[in-house]
């Protein structure tokens, strides 16, 4: 057997054309590999009616038979969050790389570095989970999990796919809201436990933050609730269904202006509350340290990072259903293809635009960011509404 | 019994926090307890099938007042500032204030607690909501944002002239 040379000498050259085309020739092919294997747990969906079935004819009784059935959902949910950290780490260091002339991660795992992310949760859970001495014990302990809770419940709404989700909620999308904005009581808290200047900073800016981007936030998705008519995620993917003279979709994203615009809008106000790169000032490294998770260490501060990697899928997600049709297909004759691979398509899209961004704009100071939430993009978004509601008064549906 | 046991749970949840918002003598700790009473609250519109209601809680109240709350009590100072008694030498005429009303309270509520009104099923609220604020209630609804208006207006002059 060959020893295993390290990747530096393997790589001695790897900005040739024909080595850099194979790379960028895998990296499509592991994202394909993902979107098929997402297809393959999305029809295997279909077996949890037949689940059910089986569950209800054991002669449970009915509540117990709906524990069950909610804990599985949960299990997937939960599944799918932890999944998701372990990608999009991997997927953000890569692309980071490359958007830097560097390579990220080769060698763990031997092929383009897939396995860094698994060994490095590893590492995480042998760390030492250190408390400082000045800290609140109590508050400390609690930050993370109050952090992470309300992502894993805002994900019920979240559709997959056609009619794929695990609770449908005539409120969904203000369900998705409310729950999302509760997050940030547990940055506030570790902030403020850490007993830490740097951290207290972080925790009062991430509140500031947050609190005021939740307002363009909801009221740029105001246009898309007009034109669907309802809050349900599942109404609003079924209203973008269908073509334009045959062939063109009926996204919200091509309903003239309003779509545009409150995409964009919807888009930056998302990467603000998601706490991500031109929008990061509650953890600002030349500024505050690591700003509110600079006391946490091991699986504490790895829960806060699952945190907002959950959160960025979320917005993806929502990004994908709001303005991309959901599981609609691009195309006439490509219907075929079963909705779920769609919708990951366009939320593993979405989620590129988000790691994109991150590595290309420079993080914008306090009184910037404040400024222009409250003195661009609120105002513009109202006027965003009054635009949409035109819209719909000419009967341009 | 599901709802039975939800309610219960939701109401020791919002008791709870109550309780802890007046006697915990860190102001951070009631801070966070008054956050959690309102989720609590939000967990009861939950359970009576008050869907908007349980989400606009949750967005206004939690996602919003809470964290301000907390924002305003972590800016008030260091740690050591922040343990304050939670009774004055009058806490004997609030604690009469507040037992003669809890009595008043609980003779009214007697009377009607044994005629149990129907649950509604989880039905869509929205629709009606958006319909009610718009058709009926216009009007109220206008008087209440015009009042809402005046207060936002009357914080920002008040702060202003304190520091200009």
């Amino acid at each position: 057997m060959m020893p295993r040379s390290w990747p530096t000498e393997v790589w001695k050259d790897p900005w040739s054309l024909p080595r850099y085309r194979a790379g960028a020739l895998w990296l499509g092919g592991i994202l394909f590999g993902i979107v098929l294997i997402s297809a393959v747990v999305g029809e295997l969906c279909v077996w949890g009616e037949k689940l059910f079935a089986f569950l209800s004819h054991l002669g449970l009784s009915v509540v117990v038979v709906d524990w069950i059935w909610v804990l599985v959902k949960l299990g997937c949910v939960i599944g799918l969050i932890v999944a998701n950290g372990l990608w999009a780490v991997w997927w953000e260091r890569k692309i980071s790389a490359h958007m830097q002339s560097r390579l990220g991660p080769m060698y763990a795992g031997g092929f383009h570095g897939w396995a860094q992310t698994i060994l490095d949760t590893v590492k995480l859970l042998l760390k030492e989970d250190i408390t400082p001495a000045s800290a609140d014990k109590v508050l400390h302990a609690l930050a993370p999990v109050v952090a992470i809770a309300p992502c894993v419940i805002a994900f019920a709404p979240v559709l997959f796919g056609k009619e794929l989700a695990a609770a449908k909620l005539d409120i969904g999308v203000l369900y998705i809201f409310a729950f999302a904005g509760i997050s940030v009581i547990g940055i506030v808290m570790a902030g403020w436990a850490s007993g830490n200047k740097y951290s207290l900073l972080g925790g009062l800016r991430a509140a500031a933050q947050i609190v005021s981007y939740e307002l363009p936030r909801g009221f740029s998705v105001v246009p898309i609730i007009m034109f669907a008519g309802s809050l349900d995620l599942a109404v609003i993917d079924q209203a973008q269904a269908g073509y334009w003279f045959g062939f063109f979709p009926r996204w919200f994203i091509f309903y003239p202006v309003a779509g545009q615009l409150s995409f964009l809008f919807f888009l930056i106000a998302s990467v603000a509350e998601t706490n991500r790169t031109p929008f990061d000032i509650p953890e600002a490294e030349s500024e505050l340290v690591a700003g509110f998770h600079t006391e946490f260490s091991g699986m504490k501060w790895s829960l806060f990072f699952l945190t907002e990697y959950g959160y960025v899928m979320l917005a993806s997600f929502l990004l994908a259903v709001f303005f991309f049709g959901g599981g609609a297909a691009p195309l006439p004759f490509l219907r075929f293809i079963p909705s779920w691979i769609w919708m990951m398509g366009k939320a593993m899209l979405m989620m590129f635009v988000f790691l994109w961004f991150r590595w290309t704009f420079p993080r914008l100071r306090v009184d910037q960011l404040m400024e222009f939430n409250w003195k661009f993009l609120l105002p513009w978004c109202f006027v965003n509404i009054a635009v949409a509601g035109l819209i719909l008064a000419w009967g341009m549906r | 019994m599901i709802e039975a046991i939800a309610f219960y749970t939701f109401a020791a949840v919002t008791l709870i926090g109550a309780f802890g918002v007046v006697t915990l003598r860190n102001t951070i700790y009631s801070a966070l307890c008054l956050g959690l009473c309102l989720a609590g609250v939000a967990g009861i519109f939950a359970n009576l099938g008050a869907d908007f209601l349980f989400a606009s809680q949750l967005l206004i109240y939690v996602g919003g007042i809470a964290i301000l709350i907390v924002f305003a009590v972590m800016l008030l100072g260091r740690t050591s500032d922040l343990h304050l008694k939670q009774v004055n030498e009058q806490w004997a005429a609030a604690f009469l204030i507040g037992a003669v009303t809890w009595v008043g309270l609980w003779r009214a509520a007697k009377i009607f607690s044994h005629t149990p009104l129907p649950i509604p099923e989880a039905a869509k609220t929205t629709r009606a909501i958006g319909l009610l604020m718009m058709g009926d209630l216009a009007v109220p609804f206008e008087a209440i944002s015009l009042v809402l208006l005046a207060a936002l207006l009357g914080a920002v002059f008040f702060s202003r002239k304190e520091n200009p």
